[in-house]
This record gives C-alpha cells, structure tokens and sequence, in this order.
C-alpha cells in the first residue's frame, strides 16, 4: 500500500523503481497509450534482463528488445499488425535467442493476474488444452473439477514486480484517470508489486474526482508528469498516433540492428537526455500539433494516417 | 446514383469480406481481434445487412456496436470506437468467451492445418526456432471457448520458389499449435476436451471456401469465379474432400461494395492481400 501524500517525482527518478531482472507489465495496447516516455528513460538508464508479460503490443516492447534491455518475452501479442507487419527488433532478438520466448493468451494472463488479485495460488481455465501453450508453459497444470469431473487447467498467479503505465491525468497522491479503453492496466494496476505512471497532466484532487478515478492512489507508487509521454503511440483525446514517426522508426529498424542503433536508437534516446529534448529532436510543438488536430477534420484525421 | 451504375465488378477484398459476412449469425456476440481489417469490414457489413441484431464487439477498444467514420490502420484507434453503445474491458469479454456466451470470433495463422489447428507462434526446424510469430493475442482462449470460429486467410497461394519448393499456408502440421481447431495434431477430437463450444466451422481463403466434415476435416465448399479444385488442390499441403454441392461463391451486391468502400476509403484491407490480387476482380451479374 502506498500512502504518502505526495508521489510526484522525475522521469528520472520514475525508473529507478525497475530493478534489473523484474517481470515488467506494460500498460496501453498495440498503437494506444502506450509509457514511451517511461521506457526510453529505462533504456537510458540501462535497466535490463526484464521479462514482459501483457496481451497485444507493438513498439513499446519492440524498441526495448531493439536496446537489448529484454531477457524473457511472455507477451501474447507483439507486432505493428496490417500497418507495417512484423515486429523487427522483438523478431531478431527471439530469434537469435537474445530474448527467450514465453508466449502467453490474453484470458490465460487475465486469469493469472486475477489470481495474484484475489490472494490465490492459481485460477482455473477450460481453454489452452489441446494446444502447444502446454509444453510451452510447464507451469500449467491440469485437474479434474471435484464438481463436474472435468479436466481443467490451472495457471499460477502472476504478480509483476512493476506496472508501468501512461495515464491522462493524476493527482499528487497518486488517483489517476484514464479516458478511454484500459485495456489491462487496471488488472497490472492491482496485480503487481509497484505502479509507476506518466501522465499528461497532474491536476488538484477535486478536479480528479471529477472526471472519475479509474485506480486509486494506493496502489500506485510514484508518478511523474510527462505531456505527450506516450508519443509516438496515441493519447486520445490529447494526440493521435503518430504514424509518420512509426514508419521512420520501422525503417531503421527494417535495415538492421546496426541501422536501429544509428538511426533510431541514438538521435531519438540516447542522445536525449531527457523528455524534452526527445521532444524537440521529433520535431517539436510544430509536430505535436498536427497529432492535437486530429478532430479538427475527418480529412485531417486520415491525412495522419497516409 | 451515378456512382452505383459504375459498379461492375468487385474486388478480392470485397469477395473475402462479404463471404465472412455470411459466416456471421443474426443475434449473436461476435468479436474481432486486432490486425484484421478484413473481418472488421465484414462484422459492420453483416450489421448493416441481415444481422441487424448482432452484437458487434470491436477488437482491442472493445467498444460495442461502434460506427467507425473510417477504417485506421492500427486498431486501438480512437476512430474504430466512435459511437459506441457500451463498453466491455478485457475480462469482461474473455468472461463472456468463457462462459460460453461469445458466438462467434475470427482467427488466422501462419499455419492452418487439415482440423483447423493454427500457429501464429512460432516456425521451427528440428524442433529450433527460425521465425518468431507476432503471436495469437488472445485467439489460443477464443478458439477452445467461443461457440464458432471463422477462420480466413488472404495468403493460401503458396506459388514455389526457384527450386519448386512451396512455402504453404494450409499445411499437414502446424510447427506449434497456437490456437485449437478440430482435432490435435495426435488425432484427439475436441471433444474429449471440456470444451463446451464447437470449433471453426469455415476457412474463406483467397482461393475458395472450406467447411469441416463430420470428422473434423477441412472440405472444399466452395471456389471463386477464376479459381478451381485443381488450383486449390496445388496450393494445399493436404490432401481434402470436396463437397458433393460444390459452388461458385456469391459476389456482394452494390450495395454492399458501396458500404465497404465507404468505410475504408484508405483500403487498409488490401494490405492483408497480397499485390496481385489486389487486381483480382470478378464482374457482377447483371451489372
């Protein structure tokens, strides 16, 4: 339980709650809402041999495995889907067996996380049976139902050392607020040891009563304010996903690791010391702004998408 | 109406997407996942025509009944949300998968076996890993506990390469089974599972369409108007039945082509397919 008054601190100070070798939960999904901002300042800092459990994510994990910072991926989902296809880093990295495949199901994940919720052992399922998850996870195992002589799976609880999570707004104790689709980060909010957030905003508790609290403080251990902390993915209603900056990153990517490191990895985290000034080398205001008009149009909406 | 009298054909896109359609049951909870535009089309042209009573969970926002303005190219976009009726959260729709109340969900792979097994895992060789797959999300859950199951494909075609050898879609074995069709790749029937849900019942590829016999085997239902058994059979690892009816597929009316194209004025849809049959085309009766 975390009480203090005030959770506010730096992206830099933010990370130093991931320790080397945590099981790591990401919040947002796939193009939306995404903690760049949060995971650029863990490559930064050096912070490695995480092991990654989610459902369905694109370049969040990606660019970690591009910086070598991952060591077990148990995602359920790691790709840029129809738009740019196959996930190059998270590909590379697994297959020349730098990152070590655990592959996981998004109800299979809710389960053990409800587990670690609920103070259980285990939670029971009916799927998974029949599939290669099995050998996979040798962790899984089968009962028969004492009640309807079933055979069921039952998955272990999973309780992440750290979620780190990007919300729209929080207070200084650490309500946050989040508009639109959660996807998981409630349940990682609940299951895991430590909470750490970016938001766009930190606002008076009254104002954040408000719009409604979607995660109470107590769960959450520090908080930093960082505006657009989840570009290049999306924070509606503040920004849209930013596809331009996604294909420039899948480019660098598609030439190599050499080519990421060089084109990517440099000017875009190393070489920004911080928020700011990562801010500033993808183009600053100027580009953010065309990411804040998305409602301006529809035309304008699919212009960012050409 | 100047537009609609220059409707004379339809695409391969808009074959695919109307055939998946008619997959979908009035009155049912169905749910795409993510990465799949040409299902996301199909559930809002099945809505719009004879499933007016379904209840249409979008993938990743799992907002429902949405009136998206435009189809995007990611999926948790804002845009697929618009409109709304309600909101589910990801326990809530995998509790309703569970629980036996999802009637219908889409899924594909890399693989596709003869039981409608997939992988969209991993590609091994002695048992090494050589190709690292996005993964299955949540479709290894889906396929055990959703009621029916479409499963589509845009890349059955598995032309051979400079020394004869094809890489093929629809394969005797999947490398590793991602998500459960039929029977396991030992023979087991679903059945002998707890399952309470009955398995795919469709795979709508860019060359015909099969449904599973009694046993649980893939059989060719039907082709397409520049397709045949032969070519199906070419482009197959395993060896299939074909239906005694076996049909030519319906093409969708102009009204159905004239919704799709108005929803994806971006043809995000055509980058599931691959470049030439982006030009396939079928001319429409009467038109």
């Amino acid at each position: 339980m975390y009480t203090q008054d005030d959770k506010r601190c730096t992206l830099g100070d933010l990370v130093t709650h991931v320790q080397t070798g945590d099981c790591v939960a990401i919040g947002g999904g796939l193009s939306w809402r995404e903690p760049m901002a949060a995971l650029r300042e863990l490559i930064r800092q050096d912070i490695k041999g995480l092991k990654l459990i989610g459902s369905a994510h694109g370049i969040d994990v990606d660019l970690l495995c591009g910086a070598g910072v991952v060591a077990v991926s148990a995602e359920s989902y790691v790709g840029f889907e129809q738009d740019f296809g196959m996930a190059i880093n998270y590909r590379r990295a697994c297959e020349a067996g730098l990152v070590k495949v655990e592959d996981n199901c998004c109800y299979t994940l809710v389960q053990q996380l409800r587990a670690a919720i609920s103070g259980l052992p285990f939670m029971p399922i009916r799927s998974v049976q029949g599939t290669d998850f099995m050998q996979l996870h040798p962790e899984f195992k089968t009962m028969t139902c004492p009640f309807t002589g079933e055979q069921l799976v039952l998955v272990p609880a999973l309780k992440p050392d750290v979620a780190i999570l990007h919300a729209h707004y929080a207070d200084q104790h650490g309500n946050l607020h989040i508009e639109g689709p959660p996807v998981a980060d409630i349940l990682f909010a609940k299951a895991s040891a430590k909470v750490i957030v970016t938001v766009e905003e930190i606002i008076p508790h009254e104002e954040l009563a408000q719009k409604g609290v979607t995660i109470p403080y107590f769960y959450v251990t520090a908080i930093s304010e960082a505006p657009y902390g989840a570009h290049p993915t999306s924070c509606y209603p503040f920004y849209a996903y930013d596809r331009k900056h996604t294909a420039c990153y899948y480019q660098a990517a598609k030439q190599g690791a050499d080519s990421f490191h060089k084109n990517y990895l440099h000017p875009f985290v190393y070489n920004c010391k911080d928020h700011d000034t990562y801010i500033e080398a993808i183009g600053g205001k100027a580009r953010l702004a065309r990411l804040e008009q998305w409602d301006a149009s529809m035309e304008q909406w699919m212009k960012l998408y050409e | 109406m100047n537009d609609k009298a220059k409707i004379q054909t339809c695409t391969l896109g808009e074959l695919m997407i109307y055939q998946i359609a008619l997959s979908i049951e009035d009155g049912i909870l169905a749910f795409h996942g993510f990465g799949s535009p040409l299902v996301q089309l199909a559930l809002h042209l099945a809505k719009r025509n004879h499933a007016p009573r379904l209840i249409l969970v979008a993938g990743a926002t799992y907002g429902i009944n949405p009136t998206p303005p435009f189809l995007t190219p990611t999926t948790n976009d804002f845009a697929m949300n618009r409109g709304a009726e309600c909101h589910l959260d990801i326990e809530e729709l995998f509790d309703l998968a569970a629980s036996g109340r999802m009637g219908r969900m889409f899924l594909s792979g890399l693989q596709i076996d003869k039981w409608g097994n997939m992988n969209v895992t991993r590609m091994e060789k002695n048992g090494k890993l050589t190709l690292k797959l996005p993964g299955g999300g949540g479709g290894c859950n889906l396929s055990c506990d959703t009621d029916r199951i479409t499963i589509w494909t845009a890349a059955h075609r598995a032309p051979p390469d400079d020394q004869g050898r094809r890489r093929y879609r629809l394969v005797e074995r999947c490398d590793f089974v991602t998500s459960m069709g039929h029977r396991t790749t030992e023979s087991i029937h679903r059945s002998r599972m707890s399952f309470r849900r009955q398995g795919p019942d469709c795979i709508i590829t860019d060359l015909g369409i099969f449904d599973f016999n009694k046993d649980g085997h893939a059989q060719l239902r039907a082709v397409y108007p520049d397709t045949s058994v032969e070519l199906v059979a070419e482009n197959t690892e395993f060896d299939f039945p074909v239906a005694e009816n076996l049909t030519t597929a319906d093409l969708p009316d102009i009204e159905m082509i004239e919704f799709i194209r108005r929803m994806d004025p971006m043809k995000i849809h055509q980058r599931e397919l691959r470049q030439a049959d982006r030009q396939r085309d079928f001319q429409l009766s009467g038109a």
